[in-house]
């Protein structure tokens, strides 16, 4: 899966060469495996002097994942990892030490390393100067990252409304920004509030046991590979997709040893029934994956209405509709995750139909969370950059590798990357996440 | 209407009487490729393979990986000596348990419903929990026999000790025998084809050329509005990019099917009235059905659609002409009715497989002739009427085609589908019955009720 | 070596002159019978007149004198049939009877043909052999015959009569098991008939022209699709290797189309189709109309009668009719 300039930038005479001409060197990624390590090399905790509390939370945290906790940056050690707690932080002032103290070790970042920077986001009533501390780690840890290589990422954890930092959540999240479930995640900060999950084991292999998913579009690609990681994390997956899709969703629900519901997403009783084979066949239903998704690129100019109106049916009326149905059946802690996309953040030529649909993914999220906090639940989005896929295969050559090398990872990314993104927002342990938007795009240069 | 009912049981508020001291089996559901015309997209897709996607299409539907089912049994008419185990290699091929058992069986064109007839019965009995019936078909990829000259010097030189008898024996093979020999749909024992068997048939029951081609229009009119209600969302799987039968026609007319030049019956005296388009054509495909008793499916939280209530299979001899080739069921129905205590008009749904337009209107006419029923169904008068309307309402063969042991599967999915709709709008049990005619005059049917 | 004189239907005494045994059944059937066949053709051949085409009115006395058949009967005594299992296995394959040790009434009219045909090649025998047209046959089985079985075969020729179109002759085959008394009745009896065109025979009655009715096709139980080979086939098998069989190009130099498939081959196939119903005891009887050009479709149908089947094979395409019988169980 890994592009063919990636392997030959980071093996034998052309790696050689390829420094040699200072080309970019795209990094062969760490993905996740069962029963590898959290991190790569130790993990340095460092903080202002107002947030050492909160360091030291973080800190046992760590020791309690078999994590080799350091608090001392030192020059003999290829750091796995950098945590940067900031979360007490009030004035500008205050960031300068940890901050040079991360970048002190930079060099010494193993490839495929982690920077977590751990900050509270600003709020309603916050001192000017608060204000600007907050929103500062956002430009810092967006250029951060882009100073990283050999595969490292900078992410952030941004506390809102109070939350601890040792709130399940706030921890799952950290964990899943240090793993290797977050490869091609890069330059994102991600709001975690203080909904507390219940009873959320973060450390096991198996964070969905017991769960049911239905994934839509689940026949192939992204879809397919969603269902299957959801599936290794314990879930019982319902794979949903188009009649004529069944040949390669009968795949995917054997592979995953789910169940085929060929179900076109647009239909009036799609919500009912997808809901009725949830319960009938499995049970419950515990996690809701609006995967399906066209593409109809057009320049508006020239856009016919079925254009539009397919991609609008497809990728955000159906996705309300089923979301109607599923919230007056009133179910206990639904986990939905919806795909947005750059597109819908950042905007794309001849795309207005569908960037409109995946913003509108990103404002129906939103709206939804609140609805389903009540009860226990969540609503996110995850929003891809370019992902290696059949769809993405057949872009021409030339823009494919441009949009390859325009993240700061300069890769595309897999559809498994997604899908991680995906199995930790419809985990029990991140249900202090609500109504976000998670990119999944290497940090590409576009958007926020 | 229907005249007869030689038990007293009441059937239209029940249910029909079965066996004392057997169990029920259910039909949990099914799933088929689209059937595809011969030589067109499966061209290169063998029984195996295309048995297979049904079966893995059913895993898939019903989540069945891994599991142990009690048997799953299933034939192909067209049939290659490699395939000797072809059931059991497509359940090697699957995601089910390699520990579940599977056999071959062969009933022509009954050969789906023999086999779904032989999984209830076992689930009846007790001797099995679940089970999957079907079959599959291929004319694409039909086995190509070599001479009986050929085959005959081959097997004697491979039996030969020496080389000199080797060599006599491969000596006798002559140019003529080189001729391969390709699989035929003619009768052993009388020499005419199927289609030609049924000309006979309509020509002595007097069938109308417009009356054939009306029920051809009918079953592609209906199996195209089934397809677009969604009607087979839960009952195909696609199969190499095929994702409709694509022998469907919806917008073929009367004056289409006038146009068409008739095929079979041409050295009658009578004017022939068979056509391409009033006959089934060549396909290739493949169907399964689950069965499972009533308490495998409600431990596997999995849906019932209907129960399988009996079954009557006949043999005509046809022959010498004393019946005709595809009359069998003809003989088989009443025998099932009178057993199961019901009656034409305690029938819903009548899935009368469309080997020939020609086969459904003979198999009316019978029913409907005193005489007929009288002296060769014992009966004492005429059978009874069918509501044309409550036949093949979701399409059948002349539409979706006919790959010969895969047909079966279709309509007994397709039935217990249909009763379930049914019930569930009217809160009555609604009953199906099924009709499968075949090659060597033989006949299998059976009767399906919703649960 | 003679026998015991027989005597004709009609009465004529005939004198028996027995053979040391079936021409061309010594040792493998199949080879001796081509040859005999070959020898039969040799002989006949320069005398023939081409099929169809008649002779003229100045030909049509033999010799200058009235027709007479010979005075003999041959007979052969102790035919044995152990050896023949893969012979008889071939021809049941070939006709589509069930491969079984019981000897076919068709099959032993292939066993008797030889000596029919020896009587046939006589010199004092007053017809070409090749140029007559088989025109029915009609075979009584009266009892099974088995592999083992030793058998004792007499042929001669009788009941020359006028036809419209020329004369007829009954060829007369019987077959008894070896060692049967002189009163037991034949276990197989065959009468073939040929016509010789443009002979007459003098002081006979005018022969009215049978006026055929209209024939209307029935409705077919069995069609068989015969290949180029099938005369072939059953040549090899029957030893009859008439050229009008063999090829299309050998049928044309006697004025056939294409090869003409063998009558006996139609009637034995057709008493195969009847099936085990006919019993081990049958009269098996067929007139055959327009001759089978290979390769060809025939239309059969075999219909049920009181007292036995009777069947009919065409041409649906032709609506021509190329034979008809009857197989009555005994």
């Amino acid at each position: 899966m890994t592009d063919r300039y990636t392997q030959a930038v980071n093996s034998g005479f052309t790696k050689t060469l390829a420094k040699k001409l200072g080309l970019p060197r795209p990094a062969i990624l760490r993905r996740y495996r069962a029963g590898d390590p959290l991190a790569v090399g130790p993990v340095l905790v460092v903080s202002d002097g107002a947030s050492q509390k909160d360091a030291d939370v973080l800190a046992q945290a760590l020791l309690a994942w078999d994590v080799d906790v350091r608090r001392q940056p030192t020059d003999d050690v290829r750091w796995g990892a950098v945590l940067l707690v900031v979360t007490e932080a009030e004035t500008p002032t205050d960031l300068a030490e940890p901050v040079l103290a991360v970048g002190s070790v930079l060099r010494r970042l193993a490839p495929n390393g982690r920077v977590v920077t751990v900050s509270r986001a600003p709020a309603e009533g916050d001192s000017p100067a608060l204000s600007a501390t907050r929103n500062g780690v956002d430009g810092f840890l967006r250029s951060l990252a882009k100073e990283l290589r050999a595969g490292a990422t900078g992410n952030g954890v941004v506390l809102t409304d109070g939350a601890a930092v040792g709130a399940g959540s706030t921890l799952a999240t950290v964990r899943f920004f240090l793993s290797a479930k977050s490869a091609y995640v890069d330059g994102q900060l991600l709001r975690v509030g203080p909904a507390e999950p219940t009873g959320a084991d973060l450390t096991t292999d198996r964070p969905l046991a017991g769960k049911v998913a239905v994934v839509t579009g689940a026949a192939r690609g992204i879809g397919a590979s969603i269902a299957q990681t959801l599936a290794r994390d314990g879930a019982t997956v319902v794979c949903v997709d188009v009649p004529a899709a069944g040949e390669g969703l009968s795949r995917t629900a054997n592979d995953v040893g789910g169940t085929a519901l060929q179900l076109d997403v647009t239909a009036d009783d799609a919500g009912t029934r997808i809901l009725a084979h949830a319960r009938e066949r499995h049970g419950a239903l515990d996690i809701v994956v609006h995967n399906a998704g066209i593409l109809r690129d057009k320049l508006l100019a020239n856009m016919k209405p079925a254009q539009w109106e397919a991609v609008v049916a497809v990728n955000l009326a159906a996705q309300l509709r089923i979301n109607e149905t599923l919230l007056a059946a009133g179910l206990d802690g639904l986990h939905i995750v919806s795909l947005a996309s750059t597109s819908g953040i950042a905007g794309n030529k001849g795309q207005s139909n569908y960037a409109f649909s995946k913003a509108g993914v990103i404002g129906h999220t939103r709206a939804t969370a609140s609805l389903l906090a009540a009860q226990g639940g969540t609503a996110n989005a995850v929003a891809p950059g370019f992902i290696e896929t059949d769809m993405t295969s057949s872009i021409p050559f030339a823009i494919r590798e441009v949009a390859r090398r325009l993240p700061t990872l300069a890769q595309g990314g897999r559809p498994v990357d997604v899908a991680e993104a995906i199995a930790f927002l419809a985990s029990p342990a991140a249900a202090g996440v609500n109504g976000q938007v998670l990119r999944v795009c290497g940090q590409h240069m576009v958007g926020q | 209407m229907a005249t007869r009912q030689k038990t007293s049981a009441p059937a239209a508020g029940g249910t029909a009487a079965q066996p004392q001291g057997v169990r029920d089996a259910v039909i949990v559901g099914g799933n088929r490729i689209p059937f595809s015309r011969a030589g067109k997209r499966y061209a290169d897709a063998s029984n195996q393979e295309m048995f297979t996607a049904a079966l893995e299409g059913l895993v898939a539907r019903f989540g069945l990986q891994g599991e142990r089912l009690g048997e799953v049994v299933g034939g192909a008419v067209l049939k290659h000596s490699r395939d000797f185990n072809l059931i059991r290699e497509s359940v090697l091929g699957s995601s089910l348990s390699p520990a579940t058992p599977a056999f071959d069986l062969q009933q022509a064109c009954a050969t789906g419903l023999e086999a779904t007839i032989n999984i209830a019965n076992k689930i009846r009995l007790g001797q099995i929990e679940s089970g999957v019936a079907g079959g599959s078909d291929t004319v694409s990829d039909a086995p190509i026999a070599v001479s009986e000259g050929l085959r005959r010097a081959l097997l004697e030189a491979q039996h030969a000790k020496t080389w000199q008898a080797r060599a006599k024996a491969l000596a006798a093979i002559r140019p003529g025998d080189l001729k391969p020999l390709v699989p035929a749909t003619d009768e052993p024992r009388t020499g005419l084809s199927m289609g030609e068997h049924q000309a006979v048939t309509t020509a002595r029951w007097g069938i109308a050329r417009e009356a054939q081609d009306e029920v051809a229009l009918a079953s592609h009119q209906h199996l195209a509005a089934a397809w677009e209600s969604g009607f087979f969302d839960d009952l195909v799987t696609p199969f190499r990019g095929v994702t409709r039968d694509d022998n469907l026609r919806a917008d073929t007319s009367l004056e289409k099917l006038a146009s068409l030049k008739p095929v079979f019956g041409r050295s009658l005296e009578t004017t022939p009235t068979m056509t391409a388009g009033n006959s089934t054509p060549l396909t290739d495909g493949a169907s399964t059905v689950l069965l499972g008793s009533r308490e495998w499916a409600e431990s596997h939280d999995l849906p019932v659609l209907a129960r399988f209530v009996d079954a009557e299979t006949a043999a005509v001899d046809f022959v010498h002409g004393h019946e005709g080739l595809l009359m069998a069921p003809v003989h088989a129905v009443p025998r099932l009715l009178a057993r199961t205590g019901l009656t034409l008009d305690d029938i819903d749904f009548f899935e009368i497989h469309e080997a020939f337009a020609s086969t459904v209107l003979t198999t009316l006419a019978a029913w409907e002739d005193p005489d007929y029923c009288r002296d060769e169904l014992g009966l004492d008068g005429a059978f009874g009427t069918v509501d044309r309307a409550k036949i093949n309402v979701n399409g059948s063969s002349l539409a979706a085609g006919h790959p010969f042991a895969a047909t079966g599967g279709r309509i007994v999915a397709t039935a217990a589908k249909l009763v379930a709709q049914r019930a569930a709008e009217t809160g009555r049990p609604a009953r199906a019955l099924i009709s499968v005619c075949a090659a060597g005059g033989l006949g299998a049917t059976a009767v399906v009720e919703s649960v | 070596m003679t026998a015991e004189p027989l005597r004709t239907s009609d009465g004529t005494a005939l004198r028996v002159e027995t053979q040391p045994s079936l021409p061309g059944l010594g040792g493998l059937y199949a080879r001796g019978a081509a040859a005999s066949g070959r020898i039969a053709a040799g002989r006949a051949l320069p005398a023939l007149p081409v099929i169809g085409a008649g002779r003229s009115a100045s030909d049509t006395e033999h010799d200058g004198g009235p027709l007479t058949l010979p005075d003999v009967a041959y007979r052969v005594a102790g035919v044995t049939t152990t050896g023949l299992a893969r012979h008889l296995h071939e021809y049941q394959r070939l006709l589509h009877e069930p491969v079984a040790d019981v000897l076919p009434a068709g099959y032993l009219h292939v066993l008797a043909f030889p000596l029919a045909t020896a009587v046939m090649v006589r010199g004092d025998f007053p017809l070409p052999l090749l140029g007559m047209v088989h025109l029915r046959n009609a075979v009584e089985l009266r009892g099974p015959v088995r592999m083992g079985d030793v058998l004792e075969v007499r042929a001669w020729a009788e009941n020359l009569r006028p036809h419209r179109r020329g004369v007829q002759v009954d060829l007369v085959a019987e077959i008894r098991r070896d060692g049967a008394g002189p009163e037991e009745r034949a276990v197989w009896r065959g009468v073939s008939t040929y016509l010789a065109k443009g002979f007459s025979l003098p002081d006979a009655p005018a022969v009215d022209d049978e006026s055929r009715p209209e024939w209307h096709l029935p409705l077919p139980t069995g069609r068989w699709a015969l290949g180029p080979g099938t005369g072939r086939a059953y040549g090899a098998v029957s030893g009859d290797r008439n050229p009008i069989h063999l090829s299309a190009l050998s049928a044309k130099a006697f004025g056939f189309p294409r090869a003409i498939a063998h009558g006996m081959y139609t009637a034995a196939r057709a008493l195969a189709d009847v099936g085990h119903q006919r019993g081990d005891a049958y009269r098996w009887t067929v007139e055959f109309g327009k001759p089978v050009l290979l390769p060809g479709t025939v239309d059969l149908a075999v219909t049920q009668e009181e007292d036995g089947f009777a069947y009919v094979g065409w041409n649906g395409r032709r609506r021509q009719k190329h034979f008809s019988g009857t197989v009555t169980p005994l």
